[in-house]
């Protein structure tokens, strides 16, 4: 009965302690930074975390601007994606229709 | 490896990190593009905060901060140059 797990978790972050880690956020942010430690909640505790900043005018682009944020708790509740910082790469657009000549 | 939330103690708990800033200047961001920083007075378990000398483009005296849209906490940030 899932009633009877209580609060265990499917995923265990202990392995990405002091690792580096890519969060993203509910409303597009992304920053990313060595994690400190976390709850079961999913609040994290992110070190020399960087933002990366958006495209003022088109919010879900990613620019190469960032900002350095320093010790920052990430609130659980706002979390949508955690991932190694070196588990991911850019690929090109694979929705873009071939030119023909 | 146990699946259960005894995470190991020597690592730092956010709960714990935003107690410690009781007092001092926390800078807040939100899942938007705002951003408050201000002295930290108090928080509860959903992480609603409550402040003081709020800066938020305009000044506040005291605000209390409904946690729902809160992304990063920062303590002893000051927020973007103005």
């Amino acid at each position: 009965l899932w009633e009877k797990k209580k609060k265990e978790s499917i995923f265990d972050l202990s392995k990405y302690i002091d690792k580096q880690i890519r969060v993203k956020f509910q409303g597009g942010r992304e920053a990313s930074g060595v994690l400190k430690g976390f709850d079961p909640l999913l609040n994290l505790v992110l070190d020399s975390t960087i933002e990366y900043l958006r495209d003022p005018d088109d919010q879900f682009k990613l620019t190469e601007d960032t900002r350095q944020l320093g010790l920052v708790v990430c609130r659980g509740t706002s979390v949508v994606l955690i991932c190694p910082q070196d588990g991911m790469e850019a690929i090109p657009n694979p929705f873009i229709q071939q030119q023909d000549g | 490896m146990a699946a259960t939330p005894a995470t190991n103690p020597s690592q730092l708990l956010p709960l714990e990190l935003v107690d410690k800033c009781i007092g001092s200047r926390i800078h807040i961001v939100m899942k938007n593009d705002k951003e408050i920083v201000g002295t930290l007075l108090g928080f509860d378990d959903f992480v609603s905060i409550l402040y003081t000398n709020g800066r938020r483009i305009t000044k506040l005296d005291q605000i209390l901060l409904n946690g729902n849209n809160i992304t990063m906490l920062i303590p002893g940030g000051e927020g973007p140059e103005v």
